[in-house]
């Protein structure tokens, strides 16, 4: 685990985040046992009530779940493993397009150079 | 209690090196000493019977016998005593500023331990003490040692024997080996009040720094004048009206009363003024 | 809880705190950042009753420090508080001795993960080590409230990163912290509050992740706003 965080967003925010890719990309499965909440401060590097603040968070949202005392894990409901991946591909193509915007580029020369960037780069 | 008992382990134990060495100091320069003195005093015979034909009587009378106090006399005996007590004298200061001084910080965790921090203070005069009191035994330990040497190497028609319990009537020794149990807790006593007035001292210098400095100087300095005042009153007064064992009893009080008024004021110092 | 109230201390003419307030809690980490020097050594001497002030009170759940609460507060400064001619293990005897509040398990567990040698003399050490030690001998102790001055300064990086990671593990847990830096950089992320200091006064005192979220601030741009001005 190494990320690298912002000074100015909330760090509590920035490891919720962080836990959404890792869900997303499927680094984290569905069921899998989570590092305590120790733990994580304690790789990450970060504030032991923060790492508390999060977790909170995530239980609250439904990403992880907690049974008795046993270490948290990953949520199994698929439905939220899903919109998480919609949610940051939507967040990606927000930021994206609002940038794109700001240029003044037509979508489908956009469309086009987003295909040959992303062949161009798998080939590599 | 107990973290008294161990502080004052600690103190012993930090001083320990120096201490040792200046118990072999006194050991061997003063055995030393016995054996270059008497050897002097022989040869000085030898010469005299065999080179101006004196006879051992005549020789004797007019050097007279060799006495255990010619040595002790001499700088072989006096000097490792005296550098004993110039050493114990500064380390008396010392036993608070090198807990301070240079990149040492130990007294911050002194001043931390979780005991009163009058304990620091009463283990570090009990150390002193006890030093003293550990070179007095040694030398008591080593004087019939030396007064054995003295006979072996001196014949008995040269020498004028002494015992220990003589011996140590002799000037200072009579002070630092007292006679009897109340002389020791009267002269002891007085040197733990000295001790503790002398740290007093150091506490206020070290609480107000420069201020302090003479604020310790003058603390010493009317100590001084209110153990003293029953003498200067006899020296100044036209009348003075208390017997000896008047003024005996009054000095004793006086002793009593400054120790603990120099021992309160040490608490109050470091446990409201002393700065790291 | 500490409380630390409407403190003032002179040295000689010069007024080093003056009215200096704040408040640190148990389980969180309250740092203490002053551009310059002055004044947060004091801070931290005169909770532990090490120098007389000039005003204002400290307290420490409700009361004032005495020598019981050594074994529930403890301090460790930017230089080493040991005999130099002790070992390692001699100076955790020297603690074992003196407080019952000393956890030898968890010294054991520290020596382990800073990788010191129990045989070594604090004299021999380096200076990123012997900061460790002196770490060391404080975070062995149980209690409740640990003051660090400045426990970064000076030591190469990978003893900071060490000692960072000893911040937000278990040997630190639920205690509350109080450190003093004037290098804000390293453990921005470590910390749940910051008393700004300037001139013997709290310029401001704030929750590092509170404004982070409120104010999309960092610690650092607070500083930069307050000192600045």
């Amino acid at each position: 685990m190494n990320v690298m965080f912002n000074k100015r967003d909330p760090v509590y925010v920035q490891v919720i985040r962080y836990f959404k890719e890792q869900i997303a990309t499927g680094m984290f499965e569905s069921g899998q046992e989570i590092p305590s909440r120790r733990e994580l401060a304690n790789r990450l590097k970060i504030n032991p009530n923060t790492a508390q603040r999060a977790y909170k968070e995530m239980e609250e949202a439904g990403l992880i779940y907690t049974e008795r005392n046993l270490p948290s894990k990953i949520t199994k409901d698929e439905a939220i493993l899903k919109s998480v991946r919609q949610e940051l591909i939507m967040e990606a193509v927000d930021d994206f397009v609002s940038s794109i915007r700001s240029i003044n580029v037509p979508v489908d020369e956009v469309l086009d150079l987003v295909k040959e960037t992303f062949e161009n780069e798998d080939d590599k | 209690m107990n973290r008294f008992l161990k502080l004052v382990n600690f103190e012993l134990n930090r001083f320990m090196n120096i201490y040792l060495v200046l118990i072999a100091l006194t050991v061997i320069v003063q055995a030393a000493g016995v054996i270059v003195t008497a050897n002097a005093y022989m040869d000085k015979a030898n010469q005299a019977i065999n080179e101006e034909m004196l006879s051992a009587a005549q020789f004797i009378e007019q050097y007279g016998a060799m006495s255990f106090l010619d040595f002790a006399r001499g700088l072989w005996f006096t000097g490792p005593i005296a550098v004993c007590a110039a050493a114990l004298l500064f380390y008396i200061f010392m036993i608070w500023y090198r807990d301070w001084l240079g990149k040492n910080t130990f007294i911050y965790r002194l001043l931390m331990l979780p005991t009163a921090r009058l304990n620091v203070y009463l283990a570090k005069a009990t150390s002193i003490v006890l030093m003293v009191l550990g070179l007095v035994s040694v030398q008591l330990i080593i004087l019939p040692l030396e007064n054995s040497v003295l006979k072996w190497m001196v014949p008995a028609d040269f020498r004028t024997d002494m015992t220990v319990g003589q011996i140590v009537k002799w000037d200072y020794l009579s002070i630092l080996v007292p006679q009897s149990f109340t002389e020791f807790i009267l002269y002891y006593g007085a040197g733990f009040m000295a001790v503790s007035v002398l740290f007093t001292a150091i506490l206020f210098e070290r609480s107000f720094k420069w201020k302090g400095i003479f604020l310790g100087i003058g603390y010493a300095a009317i100590s001084a004048i209110i153990m003293l005042s029953p003498l200067l009153a006899t020296a100044f007064m036209d009348h003075y009206y208390l017997y000896p064992l008047e003024t005996f009893g009054l000095e004793v009080g006086l002793g009593l009363i400054l120790t603990a008024l120099t021992l309160w004021m040490g608490h109050y110092l470091l446990t409201k003024k002393i700065t790291v | 809880m500490i409380e630390v109230n409407d403190i003032k201390k002179k040295f000689g003419r010069k007024q080093v705190l003056n009215g200096v307030s704040f408040t640190a809690e148990k389980g969180k980490i309250t740092c203490i950042i002053g551009i310059n020097g002055v004044g947060k050594t004091t801070i931290m001497n005169a909770i532990m009753n090490l120098t007389p002030l000039n005003g204002g009170q400290i307290l420490m759940n409700g009361e004032s420090i005495g020598k019981q609460s050594y074994e529930q507060i403890t301090f460790i400064p930017d230089a080493i508080i040991m005999q130099p001619n002790m070992t390692i293990a001699e100076s955790m005897q020297f603690m074992t001795d003196f407080y019952d509040s000393w956890n030898q398990e968890r010294a054991t567990e520290l020596l382990d993960f800073f990788k010191l040698q129990e045989s070594e003399k604090i004299n021999n050490l380096s200076k990123g080590n012997r900061a460790k030690v002196n770490l060391l001998l404080g975070l062995a102790l149980d209690v409740d409230y640990l003051l660090m001055d400045e426990p970064f300064s000076g030591i190469d990086i990978f003893s900071r990163e060490q000692i960072a990671e000893v911040f937000t593990s278990h040997l630190v847990e639920d205690r509350g912290v109080i450190i003093t830096t004037h290098e804000i950089n390293d453990i921005e992320h470590l910390i749940d509050k910051a008393v700004l200091l300037d001139e013997g006064k709290v310029l401001t005192e704030f929750n590092s992740e509170e404004v982070r979220e409120t104010e999309g601030k960092s610690v650092v741009d607070v500083m930069r706003e307050v000192y600045q001005q």
